[in-house]
């Protein structure tokens, strides 16, 4: 684990002397919550309206929670540089290094995302309190409890990210697959909690990666509690393991595919 | 003089048909970028059924008017990425001095630019567009409507663009703002206009120009209006000569950076 800690930490110093270009990317998130929290407004119209449960300020926070996941781990580690590394063969370098290729990828993501994650959550808590008002019932210690669910949560999602990437192995872009996974994502659970869905679709989203990417987590902060903490703690342990299996089994299939033309 | 712009138009078409046929070497991937970004852009139908499930009209728009932004939207993005993907990517040459390989060419040095690369997943964006409207809302003055305001919202959305690519040419730290920007212009065009009020609606009008590109054709779209149609071609050929000279402008100030490549 020491060589990863190593790989995690020079990323980690790479990335903190661009946080300039990170803060460029606030402009985009913003804009994208300040659609949302007029999309919102319209919809609530009267104060005091419940949607699928949840108050307007309930509703705001919990799409700025899931939007600030989606844009604090938006890094092409995952996903363009490992399609790349295959695709131009820079993972015949790779590949034979004193680590695991899948393992070293993950390793400069979360150096990645140590640095953008803090930074989008400030921006985040600054125009929620600012824009929306604090959350009735938060408390800091939940906070504190989500974290972990949260950190699995960034993982899972790279996993599944890397997976698709690893794809490049058989087919030339993986590209459009991300495409497809990133709007499942987006439009089920970023955009809306899955109460608002119909009743009957709702087991099947619990058993996406929706539910313990972005939902799962979002859920615990705006809305706490212990039988629901377990119960996303779980599915996020039972995920990993499984997306973890389906990444070595994918890289494990697609090296043996790999055509070295020298250069 | 009519001559030499057939030319130049010419050039211009036979630069897309040869990127387009380029991208095409690899019939699967080209394929499947174009039937996956349809699809990507149908996944967004369910978060507007969610909506109206919840509200019969959202500013003022049904889910059929939803739909023809949508459509409008997802066309003028395409049919700008078709013809002038590279005005998307302008910093990237200013700031790694690659506009040497267009200055040499003894064609016009903007649309040589703007006209060199082309994205194929754009076809999927400009096809949706296209069926969307067949699904929602067809008739013939609208199916006409349409191809005009895709053609007008495609020539300001790559001049705003080039007026944000531009930007490199004084500042190197524009490249990120310039994406930002161009991209918030698709985020507001995805959302009816009805939803945002006071002195935001100034900013989509004057600042990001998402009102002139979307707003306004499809206003138009549902409810015809010759003067507003008048108003927006003219706001299109404003703002593309206003990008066209501020480039030119920038042009001034670029540096070689002496880079030899082959132009892909």
């Amino acid at each position: 684990m020491k060589k990863y800690a190593v790989i995690y930490r020079s990323v980690l110093i790479e990335s903190l002397q661009y946080t300039a270009n990170i803060a460029m990317g606030f402009i985009s998130y913003l804009i994208i919550i300040f659609i949302f929290i007029h999309l919102w407004d319209y919809m609530y119209g009267t104060p005091g309206t419940l949607i699928a449960g949840y108050t307007k300020e309930q509703m705001i926070w919990y799409v700025m929670l899931t939007e600030l996941i989606w844009f604090g781990t938006s890094s092409n580690t995952v996903t363009r540089q490992a399609s790349m590394d295959i695709r131009g063969g820079n993972i015949a370098y790779l590949m034979n290094k004193p680590y695991h290729y899948t393992l070293y990828i993950l390793a400069r993501y979360i150096g990645e995302c140590s640095v953008r994650l803090p930074m989008y959550a400030a921006v985040s808590a600054l125009i929620g309190l600012t824009m929306v008002g604090s959350l009735a019932g938060f408390r800091l210690i939940t906070l504190l409890a989500a974290l972990p669910c949260i950190l699995l949560g960034i993982t899972i999602h790279a996993v599944f990210r890397l997976c698709i990437s690893l794809l490049s192995f058989w087919i030339e872009d993986a590209n459009p697959f991300h495409w497809l996974y990133n709007k499942l994502i987006l439009v089920i659970g970023t955009i809306f909690p899955i109460e608002i869905f119909p009743e009957a679709l709702q087991p099947l989203f619990k058993l996406t990666p929706i539910y313990t990417v972005c939902y799962g987590p979002a859920k615990l902060l705006i809305d706490f509690s212990v039988e629901k903490y377990a119960e996303v703690l779980a599915a996020q342990v039972l995920y990993l393991a499984a997306g973890c299996a389906l990444m070595f089994f994918i890289y494990g299939k697609g090296v043996k595919k790999l055509y070295v033309n020298g250069g | 003089m009519s001559t030499a712009v057939k030319n130049e138009l010419r050039v211009c078409m036979l630069s897309v048909k040869y990127n387009i046929m380029r991208e095409m070497l690899n019939k699967v991937t080209f394929l499947t970028n174009i039937l996956f970004m349809a699809l990507n852009n149908a996944t967004f139908i369910v978060q507007w059924v969610i909506l109206f499930s919840l509200r019969e009209d959202i500013g003022g728009y049904a889910l059929r008017d939803v739909m023809l932004l949508w459509g409008l939207a997802a066309s003028t993005f395409g049919l700008a990425h078709i013809l002038f993907a590279r005005a998307f990517s302008l910093p990237d040459l200013i700031i790694n001095g690659k506009l040497d390989a267009y200055l040499v060419l003894p064609k016009n040095v903007l649309l040589s630019v703007l006209t060199s690369q082309t994205s194929v997943s754009a076809i999927g964006d400009l096809l949706y567009g296209l069926v969307i409207l067949c699904v929602f809302s067809l008739s013939i003055g609208r199916f006409f409507l349409f191809v005009l305001f895709t053609v007008t919202g495609a020539v300001i959305y790559t001049a705003f663009a080039l007026l944000m690519g531009s930007l490199s040419f004084w500042f190197v730290r524009a490249e990120m703002f310039a994406g930002h920007m161009t991209s918030s212009m698709v985020s507001f065009a995805t959302y009816p206009d009805g939803i945002f009020k006071g002195a935001v609606k100034f900013l989509l009008y004057l600042v990001i120009p998402v009102g002139m590109a979307i707003y306004q054709p499809v206003h138009i779209m549902m409810d015809f209006n010759a003067g507003r149609l008048l108003a927006v071609l003219g706001y299109t050929l404003l703002l593309s000569a206003a990008a066209v000279f501020v480039f030119y402008r920038g042009l001034r100030r670029y540096s070689s950076s002496n880079l030899m490549e082959a132009r892909g």
